[in-house]
């Protein structure tokens, strides 16, 4: 996927702007927050479950080289090929060769963002391969000039039902309709006869199961079950970090991540994959192919981003940040927007070409709290915000003003001093209004606020003069 | 160097593995134990709670005494729904009375284009109201998925509280996983397009669920 | 009871008068109430921007600075949360200081929750009159649990009708230097707020952080409302607001 994660300023502040995108991002807060609430309301201690949830990703990442083995081991056992892809080309590279050695023409593909991570619909295309996405937004986005998701679970949150229906209708030379029912079904034609003439399938995986070499994943359009039940091939792309151990752990998380995405007590079909079809089944796919994707993550293990591996992508976290419901997930200019975004995009694409996005939020943490699986997200952001620092990623007027702020902070006497100033030429810069207008140095503010003046002299000052 | 050796090196030096390959004991202990985790409060009776679940995601329901009733149960269910009285059904159901019921009910594999589907399920979930399907040679994963009808027949005996339960069935009765198990929770449904959910997206427009007992 | 007040960097340079009005409820709990003179700022706004060394260094003033007294109370979510929350990380590797720093945390209050769960006011002093909604700052409610608190005092006014508004809790987009790197979406959750707070027909907004509140005030002044107050909860308790 194209980054420009480094535009994330310019995007954020174009997409105030956007009605459309105004109004999908809107639905955010009356459907998903909404519906989550209510699901974690009825579910009882839920906050138990988060901790519970955390202490098995916990488990799995404290010991990822023995459980990735014994995945890798009960895979094969039954039948599974697995792969292992330390990097984007090679995850790329590894699926590719699968569909030539086997003549693949089409690909039906379940959503997956690891495969939007590592770039797998320009690769098979590059190779003549014609990837399909299924899922309902992933195949309107797809037709749509291959347009990115703005969501990890809603990818068309941005798109009315006015737009699908000029899509399709441009797309599909059909009647234009805009009740989604109806659009939904005109995908749904069109995608069956290619679900049935594919020969090979790619999902995603939301959890690899160490126990019995399985994977594990969630939809609720039932595009993930044809993917990996009519193809010949099915390939299963995921990240190394999505193990855990046994069956039971993924029934716990389970009930953690449909109500946390989508406030669904479980989702409409939860499958488990393990090995190919046997020779008296009629159906199920004939090779099973695992790709095991590092792409960065082995390299989290190690650092201050650990926790962020716990992440079971289930989206609360943007549905709950004030700033990605303002500015929508294009603006982020990467795969994971929101606060996983800030986090997870500097650290798989570098600091460098993403600086804006550890600041991209307001740290008010709403995000920490919702979280299922209780990544600190603030933490993780300001922790990548000390690493800017310490690797001189900051423009210089910032890091002045820092400075020159810090230094007279441990100097109460010059502190004093320059409070003492800026009181007053804020007292005058307010006037008979007591309201600043512009103020100087600051521009982001005052374009759109004013500034409350104070009065004048500092508590300092006056606590002084009433003590005497 | 292999990229397997490769990540998994990158890996243990994360761990700051001292030994390698690493000492097994602490995983294999918690995957013979498989501890059951955090599950909700059992305040109810598994079929009540099965069946008002089903409702609440949009799968009909209706209980019959034994199998021999179901043939005609479907077949009323397809006349008042306005639906087509053919299908397919799961090879183990070749021995009910459809053609009794007036049912053209072939036991073959799923087709594209089938649009009646009639399955069991290994066994059913009450906490989530989710039927748990095995795949196999007389339990094909497409019946429940490509035809526009879902019907899934549920032995009222094996309907169990929750998951790990499911898990536990599974261990006692098969020992391994099938290639593929399927847990169905209502017709398939999108809410892709301005969150407005809609049935029947890629699988079943509906669900019917036949409890039998 | 020896209490220091926190003044705060932004009640000491923009409302002199929440500091007063915070040492005026204090007294009014029987607290004897010290000022210590160097204090300055917590360090968030260097621990935020990634300036550990900086946020180290403030943290070690405001021990020395504050660790003699029974407790410290803070006209804010923010600071206080900084001091509660924030602070033992930095000295994570130290843990001399550690030790210290973790009693000072136990020993610091957001002034609303000190009010109501250490000092178990049953009165206050304002005579504010007038219908107000609340703001829960992000910092007080989500790091400090304060919630109830400032709405239990609310309740002890008798002039006071406390409408609530859609949203309480969600970010007013302050969030430090995060209001004027991304100025546009500050302002647009701060738009999100003032509409969201004039809904509910209020006199006056009011909240528990003064930097959230000139950010509510200053859109709401620029949206072209001059009519609607701003006040920090320690100016309608005590009884000062101007």
């Amino acid at each position: 996927m194209e980054l420009r994660a480094n535009e994330f300023r310019a995007r954020a502040a174009a997409n105030l702007g956007d009605a459309k995108l105004q109004r999908g991002l809107g639905l955010i807060k009356v459907k998903a927050v909404v519906n989550r609430a209510s699901a974690v309301a009825e579910f009882g201690d839920f906050e138990a479950l988060r901790e519970t949830g955390k202490a098995i990703r916990d488990r799995a990442l404290a010991d990822l080289d023995l459980y990735l083995e014994r995945f890798e081991r009960e895979a094969a056992a039954r039948g599974a090929v697995v792969h292992w892809a330390e990097n984007a080309s090679e995850a790329c590279r590894i699926v590719v060769d699968i569909a030539r050695e086997n003549g693949v023409k089409t690909v039906a593909k379940s959503k997956s963002m690891v495969s939007e991570e590592v770039g797998l619909n320009d690769a098979l295309i590059a190779a003549g391969v014609t990837p399909v996405e299924t899922d309902l937004g992933e195949y309107i986005l797809q037709i749509n000039d291959a347009e990115p998701p703005s969501h990890i679970v809603m990818p068309v949150i941005h798109k009315t039902a006015e737009d699908v229906a000029d899509l399709f209708h441009a797309k599909h030379g059909t009647p234009r309709k805009t009740d989604p029912a109806l659009l939904t079904r005109e995908a749904r034609e069109i995608l069956r006869p290619k679900f049935l003439s594919a020969e090979m399938g790619v999902s995603g995986a939301n959890f690899l199961v160490a126990e019995t070499g399985s994977t594990l994943i969630v939809t609720n359009e039932g595009n993930g079950r044809l993917c990996t039940t009519l193809p010949r091939i099915h390939v299963a792309l995921t990240g190394i970090e999505k193990v855990v151990p046994t069956l039971e752990d993924a029934a716990t998380l389970l009930r953690l991540l449909p109500r946390s995405a989508t406030g669904q007590a479980i989702t409409n079909y939860v499958s488990l994959h393990t090995g190919p079809r046997h020779i008296d089944e009629s159906d199920g796919p004939r090779q099973f192919h695992i790709v095991l994707v590092d792409n960065g993550r082995a390299k989290l293990l190690a650092g201050e981003m650990r926790e962020m591996l716990r992440c079971i992508r289930c989206g609360a976290c943007m549905n709950h940040c004030p700033v990605y419901q303002a500015v929508g997930g294009h603006a982020y200019g990467w795969v994971y927007p929101g606060p996983m975004g800030n986090i997870l995009t500097p650290s798989y694409v570098g600091l460098e070409n993403a600086v804006a996005l550890p600041h991209a939020a307001t740290m008010c943490n709403q995000c920490g709290v919702v979280c299922p699986v209780k990544i600190p997200l603030p933490d993780l952001m300001r922790k990548l915000r000390e690493e800017q620092m310490a690797r001189g990623l900051k423009p210089w007027p910032e890091r002045l003003g820092l400075a020159l702020w810090g230094r007279a902070a441990q100097r109460p006497a010059l502190y004093a001093l320059g409070t003492r100033i800026a009181a007053r030429v804020m007292k005058w810069l307010g006037g008979n209004e007591r309201l600043i207008h512009r103020l100087p140095l600051a521009a982001g503010w005052s374009d759109g606020r004013d500034f409350p003046a104070p009065a004048g002299k500092t508590f300092r000052e006056l606590y002084k003069e009433r003590r005497k | 160097m292999s990229a397997r050796d490769a990540i998994l090196g990158r890996v243990r030096s994360a761990l700051r593995r001292k030994v390698s390959p690493g000492d097994t004991a602490t995983i294999e202990s918690h995957l013979a134990a498989h501890p059951v985790g955090l599950q909700p409060p059992r305040d109810w009776e598994p079929e009540l709670r099965f069946r008002a679940r089903a409702e609440a995601l949009a799968s009909t329901v209706e209980k019959v005494p034994g199998l021999s009733a179901v043939p005609g149960a479907v077949a009323r269910y397809l006349v008042v729904n306005n639906l087509p009285t053919g299908g397919v059904c799961w090879p183990g159901l070749r021995k009910l009375d459809w053609i009794g019921a007036g049912l053209g009910m072939e036991d073959r594999p799923a087709r594209g284009d089938d649009l009646v589907g009639v399955t069991g399920c290994f066994c059913a979930i009450a906490e989530t109201g989710t039927l748990m399907l095995l795949s196999g040679p007389d339990t094909p994963a497409a019946t429940s998925l490509l035809p526009e009808t879902h019907i899934a027949l549920v032995d009222t005996a094996r309907i169990v509280p929750f998951m790990e339960d499911a898990w536990a069935l599974l261990r006692a009765e098969r020992g391994r996983l099938p290639r593929a198990v399927n847990f169905v929770s209502g017709p398939s449904r999108t809410a892709d397009i301005e969150q407005t959910v809609t049935m029947g997206a890629h699988g079943p427009y509906r669900v019917h669920l036949i409890l039998v007992g | 009871m020896r209490v220091a007040l926190f003044v705060t960097c932004l009640a000491d340079l923009m409302k002199p008068g929440v500091a007063f009005a915070a040492i005026r409820l204090l007294e009014h709990g029987g607290c004897t109430v010290e000022v210590p003179r160097t204090q300055t700022c917590c360090g968030q706004p260097a621990y935020n921007s990634g300036d550990r060394a900086t946020a180290i260094a403030l943290a070690k003033k405001a021990l020395a600075e504050f660790e003699g007294f029974d407790y410290v109370v803070a006209p804010s979510g923010s600071c206080g949360g900084m001091v509660r929350a924030h602070y033992p990380e930095l000295f994570r590797d130290d843990p001399a200081t550690l030790k210290r720093i973790e009693g000072l945390a136990s020993r610091t209050y957001e002034l609303t929750d000190f009010l109501v769960n250490v000092l178990k006011l049953d009165s206050v002093p304002g005579d504010f009159k007038g219908t107000v909604t609340y703001h829960d700052s992000c910092s007080g409610l989500r790091e400090l649990n304060v919630k109830a608190q400032p709405r239990a005092l609310l309740a002890k006014l008798p002039g006071v009708t406390l409408t609530e508004m859609n949203e309480a809790e969600t970010c007013c987009g302050f969030g430090g230097t995060f209001s004027l790197k991304f100025g546009e979406v500050s302002t647009q959750l701060a738009d999100n707020k003032c509409g969201n707070a004039c809904a509910t027909g209020a006199d006056a907004i009011v909240g528990g952080d003064l930097g959230c509140l000139l950010n509510i005030e200053g859109r709401l002044r620029r949206r072209g409302d001059l009519k609607t107050r701003v006040l920090h909860i320690a100016e309608v308790l005590a009884g000062r607001s101007e």
